[in-house]
């Protein structure tokens, strides 16, 4: 042992020595963990011993990006901190489990993996045979490192449900104004903003390893807003904190507005060029003036500003938002002449606003959403003059009417200017860069010439696609094509699961309840599914095929859907489970879906397998998990899990003679050669060679920089991205990535006036399908929360994620018991409870119109009055009973997200689609006995 | 004051609250370091970090007493049990997992504290709504430079180290008289059943020799740690504590001159009755920084705000340049060697 300088001698008896062994390794690797943790994308060192990981310590080894700004080290969190012992916790399976007591009981066999999958692949032929192929459901829980053992739903093209939706990670908001929903800045980014708000976001729980960004903004000369309900956690370190009553930010947001432009301190031109504002609506039938009305032959999509310095009518053009030339009137009345000679009035979009805007004084907004009208006008102002940035979760879109919240966000931000430029701007999440890893099985080969001829057949593609306009952007060609994707039964055939679960799951009697519903809906849920379903919205989406199809296979890897699932376990326990004849869970720990499940397959943990973390557009790494130790006893990786499952069902198909099936698409998909073809050929079934493949091929498709192999990796750890690739979010970044420079999204729009994919082309806050208008939203509007879980309850459940896990993950990692309360808990404000007679710890009952669980109180002045909050993840069986947060939550759809014909408003995978709620749940708090 | 040996060098930790987010990724570090898998330390937890106000961990520690009294003497106070300590919790794995009972079983602590966690009223703090008021206070042992166990410790087992002040027990000496644990003022000292020594925070004493920060600091994301000597007038330590003297001991009344020093917390405007803001009010009542800081905090809050605010006018401050912490490595001192690079023989 090399001490270094070491005076005191009584330092160096046996007893310091002990301490001196424990901290000693003999491999060190570079560690991450894949899992679905966003931002994600910490680099460790994973220190072993004998074989043996014995702890990981963050690499710390991010280089600093832009000057001035500070680095990112050193990330990684307390879960990271104390990952490997969920390697070797008593939850952890590591032999393939049968089921043999009844689902849920607990009680399993361990049988080979050549039993386990034979019977699963033996249980997908007769699926298939049965109902078909659409009858067997992968859930797509994006747990980065398990996606590879459910390969079958992409070799197979058998239909994966849409994790927007499962996991509700979608903010509609976003993409109804932008086209978009992931327009997202790098993390150092946050450091540049002049005022932050913290709005539907609790990052010093859900960022641990970001947050110094914000702290270190603020001692920078920002300021800190926080916005919530309760005092939050992330309220603590903020300049103000505006306490706000739950689900009234769309009328802040507005009320922020109006005080803008009464002030007439908007940012005109960023108006005039970047938003819908401009463009003309005809008052007679509240729509946009379109061209195909005002003369024969030109389109539907063309719209109207008046320009003012000709003193006419002028088509906005669709090319361009540059507004050379023009200036486009954002306020009066016109005459516009159709193209039968009759004339209609018009007035842009802005007119309206500012008239809808009357309700939303800054005095009537302080009623609504019960704060002083002053901290409105004064936050207001701080918008409209410094560099704003709305630091958001992705909270607000798991509300009812989050998208009006989102809408109205946008709209604060649109008219102060504040996207497009370092320091502003919103967040949601993106991924990128997987380039490498989702080419890999459809390439013609092995080997990076292959990887190039691919690339040259992607981008001739988009060529055709974009030769029907020429105005297409890159970021339309990208939609289109995933559009057409879907379309075809590409991409792993993603659905919008909402169908699935209206004719599946049991939920169309709960989604018809009119308690649960907004009371501005003018029929019952399913007309208005119906409707949409009729019309052909969604044709392409499975929406009628679950009508008829009984799923047979539920194949979960990495997820925990009993957990998750809002509207609660008893819905699919009661609906779905009974249709199924084969469950499977692959994870390396029994979660409560494994204990529900027919199989549970042993995945090796995430120092035992080769994979990267999740390629956020937040730090732009790719951040390499290498194996440091091998697979625990029978677990094995992800990957070779996939792999034998298709060579099973390759030979269960054989056995029967099948050698193909057509899917409800029409498309004839081969049962033969399954693991030939995800693996070219058995070249890249190895480990190594495939994430080598993976990394060598990023460095064709100009992800990573050139010469990036596993060895190099392996060197460094992580590499920050090039370029944005085709698989993911990059392109609708719509920036350019800069080598020395933070990322900050919507650039290429603000800088290069390059037009939006939304139906107007521009920031679009006037929505104007039928629907919209019927639901008086075609603005951005507030709406209060509808009473789901039931009317004339004392309480609203707020929730979002806790601080001591990703999702259920660590919860059961003791560890990180011993961290919190050690068992599931509910904040409630001190004094409710007092009036309930509840002490703190005391256990009680939570109950809404979906259900009721049981669960202890924690009393802290920090809640609001009137509020409850359970920070989601806790297993179900942590609680007696084992129903939990989930169990309570209706899991109720606005019927809008139903709307698929219209512009930005149509399917493509993890976007715009039906969205269940859970937050503003309505609940009663009952002592218990 | 009696025997300790005066050291050379003195190490110290500064926390900054203001950047401290509680997530625990210090405690967890140190606990997977040097306590997970130990016999009789699953209660110990050399770090910790507690929700302030709040009773913390152990349960009360501040009404425990300890320290030294008005002579200089060393006080015994109150020794924590392991139920205050709370937590070392285990529990049915196997039986809801694998024992086929379904729902009937569902996972409970089967070992441990009754009553309390290390953790257990986080984030509850105190005031009224709206105007709830908390902040993270981490805490170690602070190693300090008067340090009353090594006083009050009957046979000789602890000392202070002479090349950086850390105050360490050589557990071969040490007879499990718990007087240490009696008479640390923090609490910090925990005794191991299974062993029958006691123990508490080493300072990462291993990785120090070899030129690595303790893991608290170095695993610390929210950047909010710094080691480092109090008298190398290079380290951000010694900028902090000595030359801005923003960086402050915990409960100074206490007498043993800890090694840990806080900025402390800045909080948000509290609101009026009406919802309108007090600009100029404080949500944390002084007093209790006062209380828990000692008088010196008022000047540290006035000079942090003052700073702040030259920073918010487009003026340089060299102390929020510090607290920014530009570069990361910074905040180790001499201390900035990065583990992976070393091979054991």
């Amino acid at each position: 042992m090399t001490a270094g300088a070491r005076s005191d001698r009584r330092s160096d008896g046996e007893w310091a020595d002990r301490y001196r062994n424990r901290w000693t390794w003999d491999k060190v690797t570079f560690g991450s963990h894949s899992v679905d943790c966003y931002p994600g994308g910490c680099s460790w060192r994973v220190f072993s011993k004998d074989g043996k990981v014995i702890r990981e310590e963050q690499s710390a080894i991010s280089t600093p990006v832009e000057a001035g700004i500070p680095d990112m080290n050193p990330m990684g969190c307390q879960k990271g901190a104390c990952w490997s012992h969920c390697h070797y916790s008593p939850d952890r399976v590591t032999k393939p489990l049968k089921r043999v007591g009844e689902r849920g009981e607990g009680k399993f066999e361990e049988v080979s993996w050549d039993e386990a999958l034979s019977a699963i692949g033996e249980a997908m032929i007769d699926a298939i045979e049965d109902q078909g192929a659409e009858s067997i459901i992968s859930l797509l829980t994006p747990e980065f490192g398990a996606i590879p053992a459910r390969i079958f739903s992409d070799i197979l093209g058998t239909p994966s449900t849409d994790g927007n939706a499962e996991f509700q990670d979608f903010s509609p908001g976003w993409h109804v104004t932008w086209g978009l929903f992931n327009p997202t800045a790098t993390m150092d980014d946050w450091f540049l903003a002049d005022l932050t708000l913290i709005w539907h976001a609790n990052p010093v729980y859900t960022n641990i390893h970001w947050y110094h960004y914000l702290a270190e903004a603020r001692y920078n000369g920002g300021e800190v807003v926080t916005i919530a309900p309760d005092y939050s956690p992330s309220a603590t370190h903020a300049d103000y904190h505006q306490p706000i009553r739950i689900g009234t930010d769309a009328a802040l947001a507005l009320a922020m507005c109006k005080v803008i432009i009464d002030a007439g301190i908007y940012k005109k031109q960023f108006v005039q060029e970047q938003t819908d504002l401009p463009l003309l609506v005809r008052k007679d039938n509240d729509r946009f003036l379109r061209g195909n009305e005002v003369m024969e032959g030109d389109r539907e999509d063309q719209f109207f500003w008046w320009d003012t310095l000709a003193g006419t009518l002028a088509p906005a053009p669709r090319h361009t938002l540059a507004t050379t030339g023009v200036d486009p009137a954002l306020e009066g009345s016109f005459q516009a002449t159709l193209k039968d000679g009759s004339t209609v009035e018009v007035e842009p979009v802005f007119a309206r606003l500012r008239r809808h805007l009357e309700q939303y004084t800054p005095e009537r907004a302080g009623e609504i959403c019960e704060i002083h009208p002053d901290n409105i006008r004064k936050l207001a102002r701080k918008v409209a003059t410094r560099k704003t940035k709305i630091f958001i979760g992705w909270n607000s879109g798991k509300y009812y009417h989050g998208d009006l919240m989102e809408r109205a966000m946008a709209l604060l931000l649109g008219l102060t200017g504040n996207w497009g430029k370092k320091g502003t701007g919103t967040r949601s999440w993106a991924v990128m860069g997987m380039d490498g890893n989702v080419f890999m099985s459809r390439k013609e080969g092995p080997g990076q010439e292959a990887a190039q001829k691919h690339i040259a057949g992607l981008i001739a593609m988009r060529r055709l696609v974009a030769s029907t306009d020429p105005t297409m952007t890159l970021e339309m060609i990208q939609n289109r094509v995933a559009e057409q994707a879907v379309e075809l039964g590409g991409m792993g055939n993603t659905m919008p699961p909402a169908f699935l679960w209206y004719h599946q799951c049991g939920y169309k009697e709960r989604w018809d309840d009119p308690e649960n519903n907004d009371p501005s809906m003018k029929r019952s849920f399913s007309e208005y599914l119906k409707e949409a379903t009729d019309k052909g919205w969604w044709d392409e989406s499975y929406a009628k095929a679950y009508e008829t199809v009984e799923p047979r296979v539920l194949f979960e890897a990495g997820g925990n859907i009993l957990r998750r699932q809002r509207g609660g376990q008893k819905m699919l326990l009661k609906h779905l489970w009974p249709k199924l004849k084969m469950i499977v869970s692959v994870d390396y720990r029994l979660s409560t879906t494994g204990l529900f499940s027919d199989y549970v397959l042993p995945a090796a943990q995430h120092y035992e397998k080769l994979g990267n973390s999740m390629p956020s557009i937040h730090h732009l790494n790719w951040v390499l998990c290498d194996r440091a130790v091998e697979p625990l006893d029978q677990s094995l990786p992800d990957w070779e899990i996939g792999v034998r499952l298709l060579e099973k069902i390759e030979a269960a198909a054989r056995k029967r003679g099948m050698k193909d099936y057509v899917d409800r698409k029409g498309v004839t998909r081969s049962l033969e050669n399954l693991a030939d073809r995800a693996t070219q050929g058995g070249v890249l079934r190895d480990e190594e060679k495939r994430m080598d493949e993976y990394l060598r091929d990023n460095a064709v498709y100009g992800v990573l920089p050139k010469g990036s192999n596993l060895e190099t990796l392996r060197e460094k750890g992580q590499v920050r991205f090039t370029n944005w690739g085709m698989v993911g979010h990059g392109i609708s970044q719509a920036s350019t990535i800069r080598p020395d420079e933070v990322h900050n999204p919507l650039r290429w729009h603000t800088e290069d006036k390059v037009p939006y994919d939304t139906l107007v082309r521009r920031a679009q806050y006037y929505i104007d399908h039928e629907w919209f208008l019927e639901a008086e939203e075609a603005l951005p509007t507030h709406k209060e929360p509808p009473n789901h879980g039931g009317a004339n309850r004392r309480f609203m459940m707020t929730s979002g994620h806790n601080r001591w896990s990703i999702h259920s993950m660590n919860l059961t990692n003791n560890i990180i018991q011993n961290t919190h309360r050690g068992e599931p808990f509910v904040f409630l404000n001190d004094k409710d409870a007092a009036e309930l007679g509840i002490e703190n710890g005391e256990q009680v009952k939570m109950v809404s119109n979906a259900g009721e669980m049981l669960i202890s109180a924690k009393l802290t002045p920090s809640c609001r009055p009137g509020q409850v909050i359970v920070y989601n993840g806790f297993e179900p069986y942590m609680h007696e009973n084992w129903y939990s947060q989930a169990d309570i939550e209706p899991g109720h759809i606005k019927h809008l997200g139903l709307v698929g014909n219209y512009g930005q408003l149509k399917y493509r995978p993890l976007s715009w689609q039906p969205i269940p709620a859970d937050r503003a749940v309505r609940v009663d708090v009952e002592k218990v006995g | 004051m009696g025997n300790t040996t005066e050291s050379k060098r003195q190490l110290a930790w500064v926390f900054d609250l203001n950047k401290c987010t509680g997530c625990q990724t210090c405690s967890v570090a140190c606990r997977v370091l040097w306590n997970d898998g130990e016999q009789g330390a699953d209660h110990q937890w050399w770090m910790t970090v507690n929700t302030k106000p709040g009773a913390g961990t152990p349960k009360d520690w501040e009404k425990m007493g300890g320290g030294y009294d008005a002579q200089g003497n060393p006080q015994l106070g109150h020794l924590p049990s392991p139920e205050e300590f709370g937590g070392g919790w285990d529990y049915n794995y196997d039986e809801v997992l694998r024992g086929g009972g379904g729902r009937s079983v569902h996972l409970k602590k089967t070992a441990g504290s009754q009553s309390w966690g290390m953790n257990w009223d986080e984030d509850e703090g105190g005031g009224e709504f709206p105007n709830a008021y908390f902040f993270y206070l981490p805490r170690l042992c602070n190693h300090c430079s008067e340090p009353s166990c090594v006083e009050a410790c009957p046979s000789g087992a602890l000392f202070k180290r002479e090349e950086d002040g850390l105050v360490l027990r050589d557990e071969t000496q040490c007879g499990g008289s718990q007087d240490c644990a009696r008479a640390c003022p923090y609490k910090k000292v925990y005794f191991n059943e299974a062993r029958k020594v006691s123990q508490h925070c080493i300072g990462c004493f291993p990785r120090l020799e070899q030129g690595v920060a303790p893991a608290c600091v170095r695993q610390c994301p929210g950047r909010a740690a710094f080691v480092g000597f109090l008298d190398d007038e290079a380290s951000y330590v010694h900028k902090l504590v000595k030359k801005w003297e923003v960086a402050l001991p915990l409960h100074p009344e206490m007498g043993t001159k800890p090694n840990v020093y806080y900025v402390p917390p800045l909080s948000p405007a509290p609101l009026r009755e009406d919802g309108s803001y007090d600009e100029g009010g404080n949500r944390i009542p002084p007093s209790y920084l006062e209380d828990l800081f000692g008088n010196r905090v008022h000047g540290a809050m006035d000079v942090l705000r003052t700073e702040l605010d030259a920073k918010r006018r487009g003026r340089d401050s060299e102390l929020m340049d510090l607290l920014i912490l530009y570069r990361w490595e910074d905040c180790l001192g001499h201390l900035s060697r990065d583990p992976a690079e070393i091979v054991w023989e």
